[in-house]
């Protein structure tokens, strides 16, 4: 390693008396990539907002330096724009950094002329454009001037890449930027930095939640504990050798695709009738040209899919975004009729069914939700929510309160909430209570949109205990859609792997973790982070991820 | 939020006056904490209050004619001032004071009542447009483009032309020239609203579009645009003013601020009181309503930001 170009001496951040990040020390060279791994709460995103220093309002460095190429930050630096071209900030959440109302491109251009007011606007653009050709943006030219509503998650994360490198900065501070994406893309967005960070001679600290993500990014990782930081070695040592016990626990808790013989049970019995029959479904939908009035593109979203859905299995639906899930949810949950093939449930179409009968129909088949925090009106009581579906049905009063505390017992709420709003509840709590909303209506299927996949580790586990045991008491069959392959291998009987709008294999569990047939497959596999070998190597297969 | 935490489950009536209030109950107390929203509040409520009761119990009338007491002026401003008539009388003879009151009066009638109006009716078409979409928002979005296309004073002559003017009159036509504005503010946060994972949740559970937009987003989309709507009540009294001063407002005798100024140009210079008076309370009225808006607007932005 050559000089530190960023050293972090005993750094302390307090938000009044609580201290936030306690006496952490740091150092990161030229061209290396110094991984911080942390739980969310650890104090992460406070690190790495004082590294850029950024702190938010009532929260202050209380002690220690963090000298950048030997200059102390806070009494040399304070200037913003200086930070803005010499350390670079980068979040997780890319859909709220960028302007909706400004083009992308334009919006870039924007903040390199503001840190380099030496450039032409020519210049500016010339510059913008290289480097989201860097990150591979497929024809940035006319990417340029799209708003950033027209971005994929990935593509937007890579734009904020962009956003972050055109000033040329000498750190990077990445902030648990691969999280919201997909496994395909994440992998991307990874040798992407990784390229960078070495063309560039520029030094990342990489933020990460996720030990899986630092273990394809980091050559040294530091693990934060309640703002300290309690080890530091490199990764894969780390990984085998952890010095402390809550690192130990941290690496267990990592879920396992390959390294398991474990199977989940198969609940099906011999005479079973398919619960929901799927059948050639297709849907596609008309985007109009840009540029033009009367032409339309036809997306084919979801082209001729089949499954069946048999009573009390766990059946898994994976695939990149874009792939046709969502739409495929909006099918499956009746939202939106196909435009040919047929949903059936138990032996009959739904398109049969309409007004009061498909009101009735409904209770059978029920949606879960995959944001939390919009998941539930801001303004309604946790008791009102819940009692809906009962409450359209016409239920009486009593009966219907009665329900709604049965149902809060059965997912793990305390019935004391029930006049609260959801302002206050936790995520885990609050994709509780969308699960006892479905459950009032006594569903014999339970569709999962992501339902999961917000939730750290030890909810999550929590919510896959609560989901096996509502299995057993209410009979209950789930369709889990998700991106997260190892939630997916240890919960799902069957699994299906979609793309672009196919499904392109159906198969058990082992069979589609263990004997992939499908190239795509087989890709969408290699791409998973893991600590475990891959019983195959699919890397050269050539998939493009969706855009 | 703490304090919402603690209520108990045996009061479900305050629990759900909490629930449809919480993040409006804040933006009022935090606007309540400001000097200026007090300030503006108080104020507001004796104009509105003198303006009520002040021509009922009066002996002095506001429209009685008397002239050998005109171009009397008001306390203490040169010969022949009277505890009777505290602000002068006008080229009629008739007390300044109670013209003011009864313009006032009038003006913030026609101005809240214009408003609450426009709300209604323009936040009711742009919700429905919003979350409707496909037809339901070409149709009334044409509409409202074709309504902001007419200018208000053009189509204020056309209406009060043909019609006589009156209170009622004079509210159509400024409420016709404002709903759009609503219904365009309505529908782009309609349309986000739409957008949102609740929604698609209770479509699931067989809520139709009637009951989610009612129940559910109304409540959410409705209590900002409120707190704006009150700043336009002030937009308004202006409005009415401006049609008083051209002869469209509030015929005469019946006093409004913009006829009275109006008729007292041509005394300018002899009796200035005249046209002084009802330009002061306007005034005060105006800055007492802007006052409030621009408190609660400001208490907004920091309940809201405050809540992320």
């Amino acid at each position: 390693m050559s000089t530190p170009i960023l050293k972090v001496d005993n750094l302390t951040v307090a938000a009044g008396d609580n201290r936030i990040i306690d006496g952490v020390s740091f150092e990161v060279g030229n061209s290396e990539i110094y991984g911080i791994y942390g739980e969310s709460g650890a104090g992460k995103t406070t690190l790495g907002r004082a590294l850029a220093n950024w702190l938010p309002a009532g929260v202050e460095q209380t002690g220690g330096k963090v000298l950048f190429a030997g200059h102390d930050l806070r009494t040399t630096g304070a200037n913003r724009v200086t930070i803005g071209r010499d350390i670079a900030y980068i979040g997780a959440k890319p859909q709220s950094a960028l302007d909706p109302t400004v083009p992308v491109g334009p919006q870039i251009v924007e903040k390199l002329l503001m840190v380099q007011p030496g450039l032409t606007r020519t210049e500016a653009k010339q510059r913008v454009m290289d480097l989201l050709h860097e990150v591979r943006i497929a024809s940035p030219e006319e990417r340029f001037y799209d708003y950033p509503t027209k971005y994929s998650g990935g593509m937007m994360q890579r734009a904020m890449i962009v956003d972050a490198l055109c000033a040329d900065p000498a750190v990077l501070i990445a902030d648990d930027i691969i999280r919201p994406l997909d496994v395909t893309v994440a992998a991307q967005i990874v040798s992407i930095l990784k390229d960078l960070c070495l063309k560039r001679k520029m030094a990342v600290i990489f933020l990460a939640s996720s030990l899986l993500a630092l273990r394809l990014v980091a050559g040294k990782v530091g693990v934060m504990h309640e703002g300290r930081l309690i080890e530091e070695q490199p990764v894969e040592t780390l990984l085998t050798a952890p010095k402390t016990e809550y690192t130990k626990t941290a690496i267990s808790h990592v879920p396992r695709i390959w390294s398991s013989n474990e199977f989940p049970e198969d609940r099906g019995r011999a005479d079973d009738k398919p619960l929901m029959e799927v059948r050639e479904v297709s849907r596609t939908y008309k985007v109009r040209k840009r540029g033009t009035f009367g032409q339309f593109n036809h997306v084919k979203a979801v082209q001729g899919v089949s499954f069946d859905i048999m009573p009390r299995e766990n059946f898994g639906i994976v695939g990149e975004s874009g792939c046709g899930k969502s739409t495929l949810t909006r099918l499956l949950t009746w939202l939106e009729k196909p435009d040919s093939g047929d949903i059936r449930l138990g032996g009959t179409s739904l398109a049969n069914f309409s007004g009061r009968e498909l009101l009735d129909k409904r209770r059978e088949f029920q949606l879960l939700l995959q944001d939390p925090y919009n998941s539930l009106p801001p303004r309604v009581t946790v008791g009102r929510m819940i009692e809906e579906g009962l409450r359209l049905r016409g239920t009486p009063k009593a009966e219907m309160r009665e329900k709604v505390k049965e149902a809060m017992v059965s997912v793990g709420l305390p019935t004391s909430i029930y006049d609260d709003l959801p302002n206050a509840l936790s995520t885990g709590e609050r994709q509780r209570i969308s699960i006892a909303r479905a459950l009032v209506l006594d569903p014999k299927l339970l569709i999962l949109d992501e339902t999961l996949s917000a939730l750290d580790q030890g909810e999550q586990s929590k919510l896959i205990d609560l989901f096996a045991k509502l299995q057993e008491t209410k009979d209950l069959t789930y369709v889990f859609i998700s991106h997260d392959l190892a939630m997916v291998r240890k919960v799902c009987n069957r699994i299906g792997a979609m793309y672009f709008g196919k499904m392109v294999e159906i198969g058990d569990n082992k069979s589609i973790f263990f004997e992939p047939k499908h190239d795509y497959t087989k890709a969408l596999l290699s791409a998973a982070p893991t600590l475990d070998e891959k019983p195959f190597d699919a890397g050269e297969l050539g998939f493009e991820p969706i855009q | 939020m703490s304090d919402v935490a603690q209520i108990t489950p045996t009061a479900p009536v305050a629990a759900e006056n909490e629930g449809q209030s919480t993040v409006t109950m804040r933006i009022l107390k935090t606007a309540w904490r400001s000097k200026a929203f007090q300030f503006g509040f108080w104020i507001f409520v004796i104009l509105v209050v003198t303006s009520l009761i002040l021509p009922l119990v009066s002996p002095v009338s506001a429209t009685k004619m008397a002239i050998r007491e005109k171009f009397l002026p008001p306390l203490f401003m040169g010969e022949g001032w009277s505890w009777i008539h505290p602000l002068g009388t006008d080229q009629l003879g008739r007390d300044m004071l109670m013209r003011c009151m009864v313009g006032l009066r009038y003006s913030l009638m026609i101005g809240i009542i214009t408003v609450v109006l426009m709300f209604i009716v323009g936040c009711g078409l742009g919700l429905l447009a919003g979350f409707k979409g496909k037809w339901w928002d070409t149709i009334i979005m044409r509409i409202t483009d074709a309504q902001l296309s007419l200018p208000m004073i053009i189509l204020a002559i056309t209406i009060l032309g043909i019609s006589k003017p009156s209170v009622a009159s004079i509210i159509v036509v400024l409420g016709l020239s404002g709903w759009p504005l609503y219904a365009r503010v309505a529908r782009s946060a309609a349309v986000t609203e739409r957008e949102k994972e609740y929604v698609r949740g209770l479509r699931v559970v067989g809520a139709g579009d009637w009951r989610i937009l009612l129940l559910y987003a109304a409540p959410n989309i409705l209590p900002p645009i409120a707190f704006v709507a009150v700043l336009d009540i002030a937009r308004m009294m202006i409005f009415e003013s401006i049609l008083g001063f051209l002869g469209l407002g509030i015929q005469p005798p019946t006093p409004s601020f913009g006829s009275i100024i109006a008729d007292a140009r041509k005394y300018l210079i002899n009796a200035w009181w005249i046209a002084t008076s009802p330009g002061v309370f306007l005034a005060v009225a105006l800055t007492a309503i802007n006052l409030m808006g621009a408190s609660l607007e400001k208490a907004r932005n920091t309940v809201y930001a405050g809540a992320r």
